[in-house]
């Protein structure tokens, strides 16, 4: 095997991780996208609402028959999928009684006050979810193993058998069921009344309560989905990465690297921001050390702030 | 049909209404004319809910509004459209109207009243494909009107619909407004800085300042007071 | 300010006192630790203050410069044997430092990308520091003599010194307050463009005041790794040492150098000794102590305790009911010659400006000369705020030229046109309402004054030209839409201005605040300021402006004397309807 090969036995291995991995943390990033993009709400707690999505799925396999009754391959997945449900009613009665109470309220006494509040708000949130979770959950790692975990997709051989990739199996099946969750929230949003409702009410709130349409519930609603569509992505992570209370904070930068990449407001971009952070992230192992990985990402990201602030995706339409 | 009585309201310590006392009657169009930051619109947003009063009440219909949360208030018969049109700019111009239509009575007249809408705006079902965000301001002016109407309201609340708009295009708005009217047998309720046009065509006026009725009365009473007639119509 | 400044230091010293003592009464080791701690958190809580509490600039990245402060310290003793006493002072410079370099490109960012951005920094710098092999860094023992290397044996020592940092900080931080600086970034954090427009230059503060917050943060950091021995990046770049630093802040009161004391004093010896008595069967309960009283905090009190207190205490004395400005007050001067014949003060050519394909002014071009009062008027939507935006430095214009005095004054910043002599209102009045009267004419009056004194001389004078004397002692928040409206003319006229702009300055007046409004507008002229003048509705303007300048959908549609404008077919086509015509 001539070096070349081995070159390009790295960049399609990588490559491949890269677009699966981008795939989850697309879906992370979407239900970021979804409550910022419609609140103007940035949340600091998404990382750990995640955790709970992550511990909600493993729960919800190992303690509620879902592992004896589906198996270890469907089982993690359909966990995953219905930690969705579970962190909805929590997002939504979080929004409810702790974050839509601070909307206007001046912190700071600084322009765009409410957004402050809310931000701090988050931050306390986050902080309190962390380390309940240390309480509760204890700091050891967990990790859902499944068969899919350790086995390989193996694609190839090219270039005459000797340039081979392999791909991990769950999160394959993963960066599946994220692009149908993915698909299925876009139609939502887009064709529903309830989604329509959703996007007056992010487009100009004050007009869609003209409309009738109940913004506080419409908001609540959205930051129960948003909460949710990350916690099915935490859920769907936690079948190849062990993880622990804190695990929030390894992927809140990525989440909110991928949103502003994304441009702030659209869940499509959201979701290709994501999946660029994913192929950014795997790509930079090629040349940078491995506990560099991050500071990749925080290099795109404030790249991004600079150069481009709307994101790559932004509206054409800027609303005021 | 719609009874305004002694609110107050304001902002942080500004008092931006004192005691507004208006009545609307069943059919009736009633215009309230006065300066910019007379209270106009912020009396608007307390019979909408955006604002809360801190005293008075508002009657409609017999019921007590300000009982009643803002996002109901459309689904009792009560269309606001907004100062600056506020039309949903990355929506389309029928998702527009359909997010007017929003109401049960909206969505079951939804036929009757597209009909209405782009017969008397035929522009709309031209470009109901179109983002309202790239509509012209006139255009942009039509469709709130329009999303008003999609309710199947039974009083039309229009908040300076003149702003920003060429005085040729603002006369085709309001000639409109009338027109639909008469069509559905409307009661409107005006704000307008444009004291003319505003005061045209009413039934009663009323003139707001600093937050306080100072004048009201019949079109005509008001057409030929010497106070309206030098500070508002220019002469 | 300088008998609160004399009463603050008085509180503090008594503060001070009362802490020796503690120190002195605290049982054992662990004790006296937590008090160290207790102040440690207080700087640290105060260098966040110093930035995002007077700016309003929020960070999520204070752990920065601790961090860095705290390695400089380590790294230094380790490598070339610097004694902490050397190196704390240099961790400062190295916070600072690092300020003006994160500054550099963050600032050029506002509200959530700031905090988000701000928020990268540490989380960057603990991975690199990990990467570069400084996982846990332990500060060497030194035997010899450990007082000039920072040992005590005595930990109360160490109490002793934190308590001379906070005194230090505090004394900086009350400087900074009374001071100008101190009254910018208030402006700043309440609205940035009136502070840019008040002759304020926003950058150069934002840089001072996050170098000083650095600087702090570094000191801090640098303390706090000789009091731990041991520097590992993520007890000093980790995500709760920015939070703590925040929440100290926020709980305590935000904008007030007792707030990060007074936050601390609780929240630290608190969840210390949760954690110490529970911390075995509770291993988060620090975290999670934090977390709720930033949480009860923004519920409750979202400015913090300190003013939460104060608002009560303030409410129970009463508001300080000050007479209030009656209309009459102004004497009215008589009939104005409509004179245009002085020398060119401003002169407009050609300016352009368009938005996303809209062309919001369009090749509009006029001359101001000296001692007029120049009217423009058009629609609403027709580009009258945008020029005025595109005159003094708001925004850039596409082409065309803005000459003052002969020069040509686009491209410099807002602040820079004030300062040449061009001062202006909003259509929007903001005065910073938790300021007196007084305050907020001064930050006007400090762009043309060379010093304190002046700047009050001037603020004065100013305050008299309006009629607003007798109410300097109120505070702004308390007054009404027309005292609002000729605070903001005093703090414009504070700054000496030659030529005026007035955006709107009759919204929301009655008829009769109208007149009084012209009154004074008059007086500011006859005062030899030059005025230019937006107005929507026509009617006041044909009493106070020599010439209109007409506007429509942002070209210029007519030029000339009131009373020729307003027969001008073209105007009344555009502007005014041909009912209004009809009817004149």
């Amino acid at each position: 095997m001539t070096e070349n090969m081995i070159l390009a036995e790295n960049i399609l291995q990588a490559l491949a991780a890269g677009l699966l991995v981008g795939c989850l943390y697309g879906l992370m990033c979407t239900g970021l996208g979804m409550i910022f993009g419609i609140m103007r709400v940035i949340n600091f707690a998404q990382g750990d609402l995640m955790m709970l999505g992550m511990y909600s799925t493993w729960y919800l396999f190992t303690g509620f028959g879902i592992l004896a009754f589906m198996g270890a391959i469907i089982g993690p997945i359909v966990a995953a999928i219905l930690a969705g449900p579970i962190l909805f009613v929590i997002g939504y009665y979080m929004h409810k009684f702790l974050v839509a109470q601070v909307t206007g309220i001046r912190v700071a006494g600084s322009e765009g006050e409410g957004h402050y509040a809310q931000l701090i708000l988050t931050l306390g949130i986050a902080l309190i979810l962390q380390n309940g979770g240390l309480i509760v959950f204890g700091s050891e790692p967990v990790s859902i193993r499944t068969p899919l975990s350790s086995s390989a997709v193996i694609l190839g051989p090219f270039w005459g058998d000797f340039v081979e990739v392999f791909v991990n199996k769950a999160r394959l099946v993963g960066a599946g069921v994220s692009i149908a969750v993915v698909i299925v929230l876009f139609l939502f949003v887009t064709r529903t009344r309830i989604g329509k409702a959703l996007q007056a009410a992010a487009d100009n709130s004050e007009a869609a309560l003209y409309m009738g349409i109940d913004v506080d519930r419409a908001y609540h609603i959205a930051f129960g989905i948003g909460t949710a569509v990350t916690a099915i992505a935490g859920g769907l992570v936690a079948t190849y990465y062990p993880f622990q209370p804190y695990v929030g904070l390894e992927f809140v930068i990525v989440m909110y690297a991928g949103v502003v990449l994304g441009g702030f407001g659209s869940i499509i971009g959201a979701f290709w921001g994501g999946m660029i952070i994913g192929l950014v992230q795997q790509m930079s192992t090629l040349v940078l050390p491995i506990q560099l990985q991050n500071t990749a990402i925080f290099v795109v990201f404030l790249l991004v702030i600079f150069l481009r602030p709307q994101g790559l995706f932004g509206r054409n339409v800027e609303r005021v | 049909m719609l009874e305004i009585d002694n609110i107050t309201a304001g902002y942080e310590g500004v008092i931006a209404l004192n005691g507004v006392t208006v009545r609307v009657d069943e059919g009736e169009f009633v215009s309230i004319v006065g300066p910019n930051g007379a209270g106009k619109t912020t009396l608007f947003k307390v019979i909408a809910g955006t604002v809360p009063a801190r005293s008075g009440s508002i009657r409609f219909k017999g019921e007590d509004l300000l009982k009643i949360p803002a996002h109901r208030r459309p689904h009792l018969g009560i269309a606001h459209v907004p100062e600056g049109r506020q039309v949903f700019p990355s929506l389309t111009v029928e998702d527009n109207l359909r997010l007017g239509a929003y109401t049960d009575a909206g969505r079951r007249d939804w036929d009757e009243n597209f009909e209405t809408i782009i017969t008397l705006f035929p522009i709309l079902k031209e470009r109901r494909r179109q983002l309202a965000g790239t509509l012209s301001g006139g255009q942009q002016q039509m469709l709130a009107v329009g999303r008003g109407l999609a309710s199947s309201p039974s009083i039309l609340m229009l908040d300076e619909p003149s702003m920003g708009l060429a005085p040729a295009v603002a006369d085709a708005i309001f000639e409109s407004v009338v027109e639909a009217r008469k069509r559905r047998n409307l009661t409107v309720l005006l704000v307008e800085q444009r004291a003319v046009e505003a005061l045209e065509s009413c039934d009663h006026g009323y003139v707001l300042e600093t937050g306080r009725v100072v004048l009201s009365g019949r079109q005509s009473e008001l057409l030929s007071d010497d106070r309206v007639r030098q500070a508002y119509l220019g002469m | 300010m300088g008998g609160s400044f004399t009463k603050s230091l008085g509180a503090f010293a008594l503060f001070a006192a009362a802490y020796v003592a503690l120190v002195f009464l605290a049982p054992d080791e662990y004790y006296q630790l937590m008090l160290t701690l207790v102040l440690v958190w207080a700087i640290m809580g105060i260098s966040w203050n110093t930035l995002s509490g007077y700016s309003g600039l929020i960070s999520f990245g204070h752990a920065s410069f601790f961090g860095l402060g705290a390695y400089t310290v380590v790294l230094l003793q380790v490598y070339y044997g610097l004694t902490p006493w050397l190196g704390i002072p240099l961790a400062g410079f190295v916070g600072a430092l690092a300020g003006v370099v994160i500054g550099l490109p963050t600032f050029r960012l506002r509200g959530h990308y700031f905090a988000l951005a701000m928020l990268a920094y540490p989380l960057a710098l603990l991975y690199i520091f990990e990467w570069l092999g400084f996982q846990e860094v332990a500060i060497p023992m030194e035997r010899e003599n450990p007082a000039a290397y920072l040992q005590f044996s005595d930990m109360r020592a160490y109490a002793l010194i934190a308590l001379a940092l906070l005194a230090c900080a505090f004394v900086a931080v009350r400087l900074i307050e009374s001071s100008r600086f101190g009254m910018s970034l208030l402006a700043i954090k309440q609205n940035e463009l009136a502070a840019e427009g008040a002759g304020i230059h926003t950058r150069k503060w934002k840089f001072y005041a996050i170098a000083a917050s650095g600087a702090i943060a570094g000191v801090i950091g640098g303390f706090y790794a000789v009091i731990l021995l041991v520097v590992t990046p993520p007890t000093v770049f980790g995500m709760l040492t920015s939070a703590q630093a925040l929440i100290v802040t926020l709980f305590g009161g935000i904008g007030t150098v007792w707030g990060p004391i007074i936050g601390a004093s609780i929240l630290i010896p608190l969840a210390e000794t949760l954690h110490a008595e529970l911390g075995n069967v509770l291993p988060g309960i620090q975290g999670v102590v934090f977390g709720v009283a930033i949480v009860g905090v923004i519920l409750i009190a979202p400015e913090g305790l300190f003013w939460k207190v104060r608002d009560l205490l303030y409410r129970r004395r009463g508001a300080d009911a000050g007479p209030a400005y009656t209309v009459s007050d102004v004497p009215l001067i008589g009939e104005r010659r409509h004179d245009l014949s002085g020398r060119t003060m401003l002169e407009v050519k050609g300016i352009s400006k368009a938005f996303g394909g809209v062309q919001a002014v369009d090749d509009v071009s006029f001359t101001v000369p000296e001692g007029s009062i120049i009217g423009i008027i058009g629609p609403n939507g027709a580009g009258k705020t945008t020029l005025f935006n595109l005159l003094n430095g708001f925004q850039k214009p596409d082409k065309g030229e803005v000459l003052f005095e002969g020069e040509n004054i686009v491209g410099l910043r807002p602040s820079a046109v004030c300062q040449r002599g061009i001062g202006r209102t909003f259509q929007v009045a903001r005065p910073f309402t938790r300021l007196s009267v007084l305050n907020n004419v001064l930050v006007g009056a400090y762009v043309a004054s060379a010093d304190d004194d002046t700047a009050l001389k001037h603020a004065r004078e100013a305050i008299a030209l309006v009629g607003l004397e007798g109410h300097e002692d109120r505070i702004a928040g308390g007054l009404t839409n027309i005292e609002q409206r000729l605070l903001e003319l005093a703090r414009a006229l504070a700054g000496q201005p030659r030529l005026l702009f007035l955006d709107e300055i009759l919204a929301g007046l009655g008829s009769s605040e109208v007149n009084a409004m012209i009154a004074v507008i008059l007086r500011v002229s006859e005062a030899g300021k030059t005025i230019l003048i937006i107005e929507h509705t026509m009617h006041a303007m044909l009493k106070l402006a020599d010439q209109f300048v007409v506007l429509d959908h942002g070209s210029r549609v007519a030029v000339g004397k009131p009373s020729e404008v307003v027969r001008d077919p073209t105007v009344i086509e555009a502007y005014l309807g041909k009912k209004w015509a009809n009817r004149a």
